[in-house]
């Protein structure tokens, strides 16, 4: 029963002295790795055939628009696509562990289960990132409508 | 279809048709913005928005790192003439940090290349392109 956590605490134990203070700034990424710069992954995503579609929000834009009208329309892109991926659970985590961050030491409830799980951690952040997005979007539009999910 | 005393109601199926509520087109929420334009006649300078923050342009190595996956990815659409990133210069508003500006040799190789670029995801943000006006580009009016 222990067997994965052994293993997740070891992985834990043998980066921290690497990453340590990584997760203060989880828009870092990928993280500064000295041993890892050789093989370093393009921060391209996927390819011409994966794409992100949101209906009624096009990712071409005219080049008349004002500055104002452009960082809004980003804005809300970026919270569409953040409720999308909360939405769907396409929480971008990648598959092979070697590719992720270290993990922060477990926390349990009474019943020992596990609180702070990756997809715990990385809903929470995304959360976050959008509740940032919609306060600043409301500098542009007071009249916003967020997400349904939203709070 | 009569079936006993209770009608069948025959639909067809598709994955996600309970959500299909969630799959109506998002309302725009931009005071005064009006897409219906389309992307306006191109040039051979592409503007990528969406991509960078300021805060990731700050460091010397990975600055170069971005500029390196960008040329690298453009360069798969047409011959790349020039790259600029404005970067963020303490307690200046610098015009145009945050977007990505691309001048390609021909305006059939900024088109290309904003076909297969729009979209994707670089540092998992959607990447939102537009062409950009060469003369101010020259002029660095970002």
């Amino acid at each position: 029963m222990s067997g994965k956590r052994d293993r997740d605490s070891d992985y834990d134990s043998r980066c921290k002295t690497v990453h340590q203070g990584y997760y203060a700034e989880s828009t870092n990424w990928p993280p500064d790795m000295p041993d890892r710069r050789k093989k370093r992954r393009s921060r391209w995503g996927g390819d011409d055939k994966d794409k992100v579609f949101i209906p009624g929000m096009p990712t071409v834009l005219p080049n008349n628009l004002s500055g104002n009208q452009e960082r809004a329309y980003l804005l809300q892109l970026q919270i569409e696509e953040i409720s999308r991926r909360l939405r769907t659970g396409d929480l971008g985590i990648p598959p092979n562990p070697e590719d992720r961050s270290p993990s922060p030491e477990p926390i349990y409830n009474s019943e020992g289960k596990r609180l702070n799980t990756r997809e715990y951690r990385t809903r929470k952040r995304l959360e976050d990132e959008r509740h940032t997005l919609i306060q600043e979007m409301y500098k542009f539009n007071t009249d916003f409508k967020p997400p349904a999910d939203y709070k | 279809m009569q079936l006993g005393d209770k009608k069948l109601i025959v639909q067809r199926a598709s994955v996600g048709a309970k959500n299909s509520q969630m799959n109506a087109p998002v309302q725009v929420q931009v005071p005064g913005l009006n897409l219906t334009g389309g992307a306006g006649p191109p040039t051979e300078v592409l503007c990528l928005m969406n991509m960078v923050i300021p805060e990731e342009l700050r460091d010397e190595e990975e600055y170069e790192d971005i500029l390196e996956d960008i040329k690298e990815e453009c360069n798969k659409y047409g011959v790349v003439k020039s790259v600029e990133i404005p970067r963020p210069i303490e307690g200046v508003e610098v015009p145009g940090c945050g977007k990505v500006f691309v001048e390609f040799n021909s305006v059939i190789d900024c088109q290309k290349a904003q076909q297969n670029l729009t979209g994707r995801k670089f540092n998992n943000r959607v990447v939102v392109t537009s062409y950009f006006d060469p003369d101010k580009y020259h002029r660095r009016e970002f």
